[in-house]
């Protein structure tokens, strides 16, 4: 086992890592997956040192006091010296576990399993094709081309989710919805948001039984083949697309739920 | 600082920027933000100093136009940019080649993907919504969704309750609003860029429900 302790930029490189833990305040933590050897760069540092430790193949970036400081005590700016700015490379197959107060975080290029939580930060997802958790509260989660089962999580924040495939499940009290599907096969998306607006756009050929509903907002949908249901107020559009073999459910209590379809590639609409 | 801009760095960077245009210090920051996206946050507490420092050095020279600050570059400032455009190529390059540079774009790149499709897939839900909410009046008969129905829109269905019911949804709203960013202003440390964004997102919202409003009329 080694350890570091860094206190003013640095880059580290280590032999073999599998296994990737980062526990940091405020800053911003990136993971790129390839095939270089695994490098840890620092490139910026407020506050108390970085405690870096190498064992076998785990690698945990962190602090040496408990990182976490109790219920609401971010809020009191005693944690606002922890600056970090870390990027990281680590090989395609690294599961890594990211856990910050107001971070961002990126993670791309990853096959292994991702798990991204911050408090305030923005999560930026681009090609993960293994499971992928993010949750934030305040923040946004941007995701692009995650072909991995996607499971994703915030309050108040947007969720964006471009060019995905495999299973989402994407949840929201006010921050908007937006999903562009590909025409990969889509086995399960589960969207539900309270007050926010849910947006999903699917491919000319989609393979879907689709139940979309809202208590109060307004459904929307641009596939025929689907019916409206729920009378008086014609909330639930529900429906087969194609043989029906995946699942897309949207739910909102007073957001819009639009379901729109993707123009073919010589623009011919709908 | 930020270890970027050790060496110096940062002053030859203000001195590109302002070789670009003549800029106001919040523009200054506003592209550093843009250009170094997480790898460095500058805050006018660094900026304005060091742009005083320039002013100093007889590298840029400042006027006061519309009540704010532009800086320029002069010509001695245009001659230290050129004696050390290697050294600023460098920082480019460096940039570039590290985990962070490559990170940075990455993440750059998704964010522009997203926004612009985000934009685009929004614009056909309200598109695809507005029509709809169309062909749901006109069969409101059969099923008899009166919700969001706008008075104005139907003088027939017009009565002083829907009116009301709808003037006390906004209402609420508005107080919903206007409690939810006090919040958020309350615990922000407010940049002078960030201020006149959010004045400028509330002005414009206020004319955009002008505009709706004199529509109706």
């Amino acid at each position: 086992m080694a350890t570091w302790k860094i206190d003013q930029p640095q880059k580290l490189t280590f032999e073999r890592v599998r296994r990737l833990r980062v526990r940091t305040v405020r800053g911003s933590v990136s993971v790129v997956g390839g095939d270089e050897q695994p490098t840890l760069e620092v490139s910026e540092l407020e506050g108390p040192p970085l405690q870096v430790r190498h064992d076998g193949d785990q690698l945990e970036v962190g602090y040496e006091q408990p990182w976490w400081p109790g219920p609401l005590g971010w809020l009191t700016g005693r944690q606002r010296r922890h600056l970090a700015v870390v990027s990281l490379a680590v090989p395609r197959d690294c599961e890594v576990d990211l856990e910050v107060v107001s971070s961002s975080l990126m993670v791309s290029g990853l096959r292994a399993p991702v798990r991204a939580k911050t408090i305030s930060g923005e999560i930026t997802l681009a090609g993960c094709a293994g499971q992928v958790e993010a949750e934030t509260v305040s923040g946004v989660v941007l995701a692009h081309g995650v072909a991995g089962d996607l499971w994703a999580n915030t309050v108040s924040g947007d969720l964006t989710l471009v060019e995905g495939g495999g299973t989402v499940a994407a949840k929201t009290v006010s921050g908007t919805i937006v999903l562009d599907l590909d025409a990969a096969p889509v086995s399960d998306v589960r969207l539900t948001s309270v007050s926010g607006d849910v947006t999903i756009r699917l491919p000319q050929a989609s393979d879907l039984q689709v139940q979309l509903q809202s208590t109060s907002g307004q459904v929307a949908s641009a596939f025929d083949e689907l019916h409206r249901e729920g009378r008086p107020a014609l909330r639930t559009v529900r429906g087969r697309l194609g043989t029906g073999s995946g699942r897309l459910r949207a739910s909102t209590t007073s957001g819009h739920v639009a379901l729109l379809r993707r123009e073919d590639e010589d623009g011919e609409p709908r | 600082m930020s270890p970027v801009f050790s060496h110096g760095m940062l002053r030859l960077y203000l001195l590109k920027l302002l070789d670009e245009s003549p800029r106001h210090g919040y523009d200054v920051i506003r592209l550093l933000e843009d250009r170094f996206m997480g790898l460095y946050a500058p805050s006018p507490g660094t900026i304005y100093p060091r742009l005083q420092r320039l002013e100093a050095e007889g590298l840029v020279t400042q006027s006061q136009e519309g009540g704010r600050k532009v800086y320029r570059i002069t010509d001695a400032g245009r001659e230290e940019l050129r004696r050390r455009q290697d050294e600023l190529d460098e920082l480019e390059t460096e940039i570039r080649s590290s985990v962070h540079g490559l990170a940075r774009e990455i993440r750059e790149e998704v964010r522009g993907t997203v926004r612009d499709l985000k934009q685009e897939l929004k614009q056909a839900a309200r598109e695809i919504r507005r029509e709809q909410r169309h062909e749901n009046r006109s069969r409101r008969d059969w099923f008899g969704d009166y919700h969001r129905i706008d008075p104005h829109d139907d003088p027939q269905r017009a009565g002083a309750h829907d009116a009301d019911a709808a003037g006390s949804r906004l209402e609420g709203r508005l107080r919903e609003f206007h409690a939810a960013t006090d919040q958020l202003l309350r615990r922000a440390y407010l940049t002078e860029a960030q201020l006149r964004e959010c004045a400028a997102i509330l002005d414009e919202t206020f004319q955009r429900i002008r505009d709706v409003l004199r529509d109706k009329r």
